[in-house]
């Protein structure tokens, strides 16, 4: 679902306009760009393309009424919602 | 395979694992089939296929190969079919209702409320650009992190002035930006994140201006910032995050409704959690990106992660 980051770059460097420093105002300007770059990229969406269920209660009467099995996926900390 | 063989389905094992009713019941039955059986309250995650009538057919921990799943999702259809048709049939198995749902894991929004889709990616400074996606070590770090946050109808009304003049500014109300210092400005980029907690806010500030009132809208411009800080020196701190917001919220009077309520939070960040090891090393941009959540998938009604501790997220505890 995901592919791996494996690059090492922490390098500080030149500040320029807007990327200055810790607490530094976010101008309006840039908003909208700041806004789509920190939101999910498509390329991390593949895992959405899945029409995941939220209830397993739910899940078990589709199944039994389908005759299917049911896929869950269960974590700490909510697959669709955190993290 | 997930799609067309199955019914997928999520949960959050920290709720599922503790339900006294009858869907933790049955959750707690399938895992007991499998190597997670949860001695000492011990998480059950990972990957279940089984039956509606609670037999497991396979089970792998989460985070592996995309392979290795469609290896364990193709070997639980193999002993699917192994199975009588009693077992298989549609409608052969009979699921009747749950009953009362366990009250102190059961979470809904707020009726009447706003929800918020939330999220988080660590960030790296870049000379043309202001900043970039970061880059990190951590399997996924560089990916954005989701969450919710939830407003009651109370709250996110008291944002909307009831008299707006342009250029009128009021802040925040407490709880609101308690709950989105407190629970939402977190890293939650490797993991499940420590929340902060309310000695760690060492300083907060979020108002509101109104910039436009016509008769079809209201446009309100947030600005805010929070220094939130595992030690009361940010500098001898081991944790933290010095933090900026910008946002805008536009309200429909006719409607009665917001219409947009998006809002960016950067600043640089620091320290690691028990589930979120391997951060960035020093101090390193982070984002929050806020907007309404559209309310039509499965993942909207998810809680927000700090919604775990009821009292504590609402602010019925202060």
């Amino acid at each position: 679902m995901m592919t791996k980051a494996t690059c090492l770059t922490f390098g500080v460097l030149p500040l320029l306009a807007w990327g200055l420093a810790a607490a530094e105002l976010v101008p309006p300007q840039q908003f909208d760009k700041l806004h789509a770059l920190i939101k999910p990229h498509q390329d991390e969406e593949a895992w959405a393309s899945i029409p995941w269920r939220s209830s397993l209660w739910e899940a078990r009467k589709e199944a039994a009424a389908k005759g299917k099995p049911i896929l869950l996926w269960e974590m700490d900390g909510h697959p669709l919602g955190c993290v | 395979m997930a799609r067309e063989d199955y019914v997928p389905v999520t949960g959050d094992d920290w709720y599922q694992r503790r339900r006294d009713d009858a869907e933790g019941r049955f959750f707690r039955k399938v895992a007991d089939q499998g190597p997670r059986k949860g001695a000492g309250g011990s998480t059950r995650q990972g990957i279940y296929c089984f039956t509606a009538s609670g037999k497991l057919l396979a089970y792998k921990n989460a985070g592996q190969a995309p392979e290795v799943m469609r290896d364990v999702l193709k070997q639980a259809l193999r002993q699917w079919q192994k199975l009588p048709a009693s077992e298989r049939q549609p409608g052969a198995v009979q699921v009747g209702e749950p009953g009362k749902a366990d009250q102190r894991y059961a979470r809904t929004p707020p009726p009447g409320g706003l929800v918020l889709n939330v999220f988080t990616r660590i960030l790296d400074r870049d000379e043309k650009e202001g900043f970039r996606k970061g880059a990190c070590q951590a399997a996924w770090g560089d990916m954005a992190a989701r969450d919710h946050l939830w407003l009651t109808e109370a709250e996110w009304k008291a944002l909307i002035p009831a008299d707006p003049k342009k250029g009128g500014e009021r802040p925040v109300p407490a709880a609101v930006v308690e709950r989105i210092a407190r629970f939402h400005l977190v890293d939650n980029t490797r993991g499940e994140p420590p929340l902060w907690r309310r000695d760690q806010v060492r300083s907060k500030k979020m108002t509101l201006t109104v910039e436009a009132v016509t008769p079809k809208e209201v446009r309100l411009r947030l600005d805010g910032s929070a220094l939130l800080a595992t030690k009361a020196d940010p500098k001898e701190a081991d944790r933290g995050y010095d933090v900026r917001l910008l946002g805008y919220v536009t309200y429909d009077p006719a409607a009665r409704k917001v219409t947009r309520f998006d809002v960016v939070a950067v600043g640089d960040h620091w320290g690691e959690g028990t589930f979120t090891r391997g951060a960035r090393p020093g101090r390193a941009p982070l984002g929050v990106a806020f907007e309404l959540s559209a309310g039509k998938s499965a993942a909207d009604t998810v809680p927000p992660q700090g919604a775990r501790e009821w009292a504590e997220y609402m602010g019925r505890n202060r």
